[in-house]
């Protein structure tokens, strides 16, 4: 062949193009001979052989390899545990009763672990506060266990450090600024834990210049101080919501925010019973934008935040000085305070019904000592005082509890003192400035100097699970544990102990907050400290002074299983009431109603925004406005048209040289010239899912005052617009209107009428067809043994989402992120529908949540090509995922719309559904397949529960009953709205459900018999 | 010619290419029927464990070690202490149950290598159809006879549903079982 010698020598000189080097050698004879030579040697192969063919052999080989070399029938290992912990059978979840610490409400729960991991929060059924239910953020704040953006590691200024080095750091200052006299600040939340309160008064004693600063944006700090000025107790009264009969509610969401809101809860309900027995209370409910409470009242009454207080007055006037209804309003006076507050003077100038007011008088004094008057934490402290008064007049104090109160272990601070804080910070007399799992930066943004303040304070420590606003200025950022991984008591109500025990060891290399504050004490740090700690705090203080004549370690295990101890503490209110009439001068003479007032609420999932950086939390819908992702100015419809808003234009509001920039929601309903706006948004340093989402309203807030109501604000249109997404379209309210109520999707009647007719439904015609006893074409499947339904009670339902919550977690459902929810592909399996109907400025509001009706025709199954989606036997319409193809046909043939298709792979397409990633995918539920892009799904009523119980029933040799099963948004459901039963079966509850005059199903004439029962709202107006 | 050649490639070719390939095809797929699903697919494991001479020489029950069968959902392959209950005394001197000691004092996890396997999106409960009174046998085959733990029966749906259809045909000792009709049908009973 061709080699270097063959090559002519002169090849460089000669050439000035390559061309002509080739055309030479050709015409050499030499080189002509030598070539054919070499052709004629080479091997025979090569003259068939081409490059081609070379690689296709290669290829073919290649594939022929590694189909040979791999073993296609491995089906991998099973490893088992090396010594298996006896609790453990693989396979069967295993319980363990704890509390939950997501707000100082401190409810007790009971943690579902498989295998050693936790998968789903449900609420402990013995614990006396909350029986079993637990909210939507305490169910879903599971995923910040396994979020994979907590911090891992300790961290001084950006960089990595080891605990070692920084407990010695952080020791050696402390030590320090106590020799110089100078104060550590510790920055908590409520402390609602008696041992923890221990710890810190240990810390105390250490470091004496320490100072607590315990604080709750969203707290009733402003109740408890007027609670204490009227009764001189520091804590906030154990209301009987179960014998109240009339309740009022001043700007109070005490459905969605209240202590011991899931007590709250339980009780009212209990007062919407309608199938044993008519049992009804009556709620007003006097607010400025619809929330959960407003719109579940009786009468909800439109009234600017602003004009509350004077409204207040008008009514103790009404009831102190005009009738002197009780024993206590007529001995003491402090008439002349009010008798310039004139109700029907009021009632003219504000436009209220004069009829819903004397309703109102007329039930308040009718029901002395029956009724709750409420006020919400927007309210200021003077004006919650003249609630508690309007209670006393009332007699209403009887109603709270004489041996219980509700309070935390620690005072909470009001705003003055946080300004104090920060004035002591500017005068250097702070050394260390702790904040323990609480965010100041953020919360008080914009109102307190706070960020350039702490940049003078020596060392700054933050003690938090996630990167946060407060981290980000601090030298130390020490990650916590989650409170799944933690040990902890706590006491929020008298008498009422919960116990926390981790359920899983710590994922990364946290503490728990008590124990790094131990490790300062005791100047080591020894694993489990906190937990020696907690059982001798009980064994030497705690046990003792309950007077329980336990061995201790037996009461230490059996209290831990139970996650509760009740014990005999009870305090003594008397129902003494004092009132300075200092307090109750300086009232409002008048409002002018022409200027804007901002009243800014608390969001019902993400709480002071903690938990921002919840991709869950932030994709359940807010129960009212249906709107994820976001917070938003809510607007009345004739204010909008007044400035010539839409919805999705950004304003501006301004207030004392502060603005805040926030797309406004048109809010049927709203008052007029009130704007609110939700708190728990517009978080800096929240991670990739909290972060910018929402604007923060809280720095329009004055520093001295202490309610949410800002006055005279000024609204700017700044021309900007901003896409806001909704779950349930806001079609024109005038060309649909009370579209629902017309096409019977939805029914609302008075109690009354309900108890002069109660054929109320079955009566009702549509174009003279009786929907009820219209004939079906189709002839029923038969159904022997079982047949599985489910009934919602809208009378109970109050919208708040914890079914959607518990059916997230439970059925491994991703959340998509806001550009999905915009193309309507949210995956939610249950959704809350909200309705309006009648007059734009103050409608009926009603909710029903949707979820596949299981119907026993259904259209669904029809339309499959592949049969992927099949009734069975027990009526229950299911899908065979492996199967379905994405055709979608079921979704469009879907009566109801409540079929959910993958666009994607949503677990990991998205930085919002990052549900694949480490350690996150470890909360999937191992009972329900992971549904992957192209897939349709939808509500199976918990077939994975059903085939427990089932298995529990061929174990226990009997058959399966309808009780046997509960579904996960029945279970989770705090007002015990969701009723699941067998049809079959006469005598279930389900069947007085199913069988109620009030129960219709949706969607009648269409004749595809759902198995989901409604029963039709009552309002109990007069 | 033209025309000669078309009805050529027609009528012979045409067929015949058709004829062996669906041949090929059909003699294909019910050979390879076996090994498709497994059947006979005997791998080798971590330790020599021998089920004929633990079920069947020395009769231990089943449920001694698998004992989530009629608790859970999986049988459960028993942890390494579950062997240790005998094997801390018993045969010491084997190589075997020294390298089982081995793994039990290390605390190093044993990887088994897995025999019977049913895709993730079906969702078999051993413990409804064991105490249902169903006999291992009946899916496992007879394991008092296996030194090497050999699957024998064919794990596809098409299997279980022969089961569910006619029990009576398929389940050993069908007469002895009081309690069991016929199995469900209906896709939802094992996929969800």
């Amino acid at each position: 062949m061709l080699s270097e010698e063959n090559l002519p020598e002169n090849i460089e000189e000669n050439s000035s193009n390559f061309k002509d080097i080739f055309r030479e050698l050709h015409s050499d004879k030499e080189f002509n001979h030598l070539y054919n030579e070499a052709l004629e040697k080479r091997a025979p192969l090569d003259k068939n052989f081409s490059r081609r063919k070379f690689l296709a052999l290669l290829g073919i080989s290649a594939a022929f390899a590694a189909t040979g070399c791999s073993n296609y029938r491995d089906k991998g290992n099973i490893v088992p545990y090396n010594k298996k912990p006896s609790e453990i059978t693989i396979g069967n979840p295993v319980f363990y009763a704890s509390t939950c610490n997501v707000c100082s409400n401190s409810c007790g729960i009971l943690i579902k672990t498989r295998e050693g991991r936790p998968i789903k929060i449900d609420g402990n059924p013995d614990h006396p506060i909350n029986s079993g239910k637990i909210c939507t953020t305490g169910q879903l704040s599971i995923l910040s266990l396994y979020n994979p953006q907590r911090i891992k590691e300790p961290i001084f200024n950006n960089t990595q450090i080891s605990w070692q080095e920084a407990d010695k750091n952080i020791i050696q200052t402390l030590i320090k600024t106590t020799e110089n006299g100078k104060e550590i600040a510790l920055i908590t939340n409520g402390i609602t834990s008696p041992t923890y309160k221990k710890l810190i008064e240990g810390f105390i004693k250490t470091f004496p210049y320490t100072k607590i600063y315990s604080y709750e944006i969203t707290g009733y700090t402003n109740k408890i101080n007027a609670f204490k000025k009227t009764y001189g107790r520091e804590s906030l009264p154990s209301e009987d919501f179960e014998n109240a009969k009339i309740i009022v509610s001043f700007e109070c969401d005490f459905l969605n925010n209240y202590p011991n809101k899931l007590s709250v809860l339980n009780k009212f309900s209990k007062n919407r019973e309608i199938i044993e027995k008519e049992n009804f209370n009556r709620t007003y409910c006097f607010e400025s934008t619809p929330t959960v409470t407003g719109i579940n009242s009786d009468y909800r009454i439109v009234l600017r935040s602003d004009i509350l207080e004077e409204f207040i007055c008008c009514l103790i006037n009404e009831f102190h000085t005009v009738k002197k209804l009780s024993e206590y309003a007529k001995n003491i006076s402090v008439i002349n305070l009010f008798s310039k507050y004139i109700l029907s003077d009021f009632i003219l100038k504000n436009n209220l019904s004069k009829n819903v007011i004397d309703n109102l008088i007329n039930d308040l004094s009718n029901n002395t000592g029956k009724s709750l008057i409420l006020g919400g934490i927007q309210l200021s402290e003077s004006t919650q005082i003249l609630i508690f008064f309007l209670n006393k007049i009332l007699e209403n104090d009887k109603l709270y509890s004489k041996d219980k109160e509700i309070k935390c272990q620690y005072p909470l601070i009001k705003k003055a003192d946080f300004n104090n804080l920060v004035e002591k910070i500017n005068n250097d007399k702070i050394g260390v400035l702790t904040h323990i799992d609480t965010n100041p930066v953020y919360h008080f943004n914009g109102i307190f100097d706070y960020i350039k303040a702490i940049e003078k304070v020596p060392l700054v420590i933050t003690l938090t699970e996630f990167e946060s606003e407060t981290s980000a200025q601090s030298h130390y950022t020490l990650p916590i544990n989650n409170y799944l991984e933690s040990w902890g008591d706590y006491n929020y109500v008298t008498g009422i102990y919960s116990l926390q025990q981790p359920v899983i060891s710590p994922i990364y290399n946290t503490r728990q907050k008590e124990e790094i504050l131990l490790t300062w004490i005791e100047g080591t740090h020894q694993n489990n400290s906190y937990l020696r700690y907690l059982k001798n705090n009980w064994e030497k203080n705690l046990l003792p002074a309950f007077g329980f004549p336990f061995d201790f370690k037996s009461f230490w295990i059996n209290s831990l299983n139970a996650g509760v101890v009740k014990t005999n503490e009870k305090i003594n209110f008397t129902g003494e009431f004092k009132i300075e009439p200092s307090e109750l001068s300086n009232k409002p003479t008048s409002v002018t109603t022409n200027d804007y007032v901002l009243i800014i609420k608390e969001n019902p999932f993400l709480l002071d925004g903690k938990y921002a950086n919840n991709g869950w939390l932030q994709e359940i819908p807010h129960p009212i406005s249906k709107i994820v992702w976001d917070n938003y100015a809510t607007i009345s419809p004739s204010a909008a048209k007044n400035l010539s808003l839409n919805t999705g234009d950004i304003i501006e509001i301004k207030k004392s040289g502060k603005s805040i920039k926030i797309p406004v929601l048109i809010q049927p309903g709203n008052a007029d010239k009130v704007i609110s706006v939700e708190l728990g948004y517009g978080r800096t340093k929240a991670g990739i899912i909290g972060s910018f989402i929402g604007t923060n309203p809280i720095c329009l807030l004055n520093a001295d005052k202490d309610d949410l109501i800002i006055k005279d604000i000024e609204i700017v249109k700044t021309g900007n617009t901003y896409e806001l997404v909704s779950t349930q379209e806001h079609y024109s309210l005038e060309k649909y209107k009370d579209i629902p109520i017309k096409r019977n999707i939805i029914y609302e009647f008075e109690l009354d009428e309900y108890r002069k007719n109660h054929d109320l439904i079955n009566s009702k015609e549509v174009e003279g067809i009786n929907l009820k006893t219209f004939p079906s074409v189709n002839q029923p499947h038969k159904y022997d043994e079982l047949k599985w339904g489910m009934a919602i009670d809208l009378n109970k339902c109050i919208g708040c989402g914890a079914c959607a919550a518990a059916c997230n977690i439970e059925n491994n459902i991703p959340m998509v992120g806001k550009e999905q929810v915009k193309l309507n592909r949210e995956m939610m399996w249950i959704r809350i529908d909200r309705y309006y109907t009648g007059d734009i400025n103050n409608p009926s509001i009603s909710l029903q949540p949707v979820l596949c009706q299981h119907c026993d025709l259904a259209p669904c199954e029809n339309v499959c090509p592949v049969a992927a989606t099949t009734h069975s036997t027990e009526g229950i319409n299911g899908m065979a995922y492996n199967r379905c193809v994405g055709t979608r046909y079921c979704s469009n043939n879907c009566p109801y719309k409540v079929r959910r298709f993958n666009f994607f792979d949503f677990r990991d397409n998205f930085k919002e559904g990052f549900l694949y990633s480490e350690p996150l995918k470890q909360l999937s539920n191992p009972e329900v397949t992971v549904r992957s892009r192209g897939v349709m799904e939808k509500c199976t009523f918990c077939l994975q529960r059903i085939m427990n119980a089932r298995d529990n029933a061929v174990k226990e040799n009997r058959k399966i009953e309808g009780t046997d099963v509960v579904t996960a948004c029945q279970e989770a459901c705090p007002t015990n709205a969701i009723i699941f039963g067998n049809i079959n079966d006469t005598n279930s509850d389900l069947n007085k459900y199913r069988n109620h005059k009030l129960g219709y199903t949706l969607l009648e004439e269409i004749k595809v018999k759902p198995n989901i029962t409604y029963i039709a709202k009552l309002r109990n107006n007069h | 010619m033209k025309k000669f050649l078309l009805d050529y490639n027609l009528k012979v070719r045409l067929p015949v290419i058709i004829f062996v390939i669906a041949t090929v095809f059909v003699i294909t797929y019910y050979i390879s029927y076996a090994e498709r699903n497994s059947i006979g697919y005997a791998p080798s494991q971590p330790i020599n464990y021998s089920h004929k001479l633990h079920a069947g020489s020395v009769q231990i029950d089943c449920k001694y070690c698998h004992t989530g069968v009629n608790f859970s959902r999986t049988a459960n392959v028993p942890s390494v202490d579950v062997c240790m209950n005998c094997h801390s005394i018993s045969r010491k001197d084997k190589p075997e149950i020294q390298k089982l000691t081995n793994y039990f004092e290390n605390n190093t996890p044993l990887h088994w290598k897995r025999v019977h396997k049913l895709p993730d999106f079906a969702y078999f409960s051993h413990s409804l159809h064991v105490n249902k009174g169903i006999d291992c046998l009946n899916c496992h085959g007879d394991l008092k006879l296996m030194e090497v733990v050999t699957q024998v029966n064919s794990f596809t749906m098409g299997a279980c549903l022969d089961c569910h259809r006619n029990p009576q045909n398929k389940i050993i000792d069908y007469h002895k079982l009081t309690n069991i009709k016929k199995g469900p049908e209906h896709c939802s009973a094992c996929h969800r």
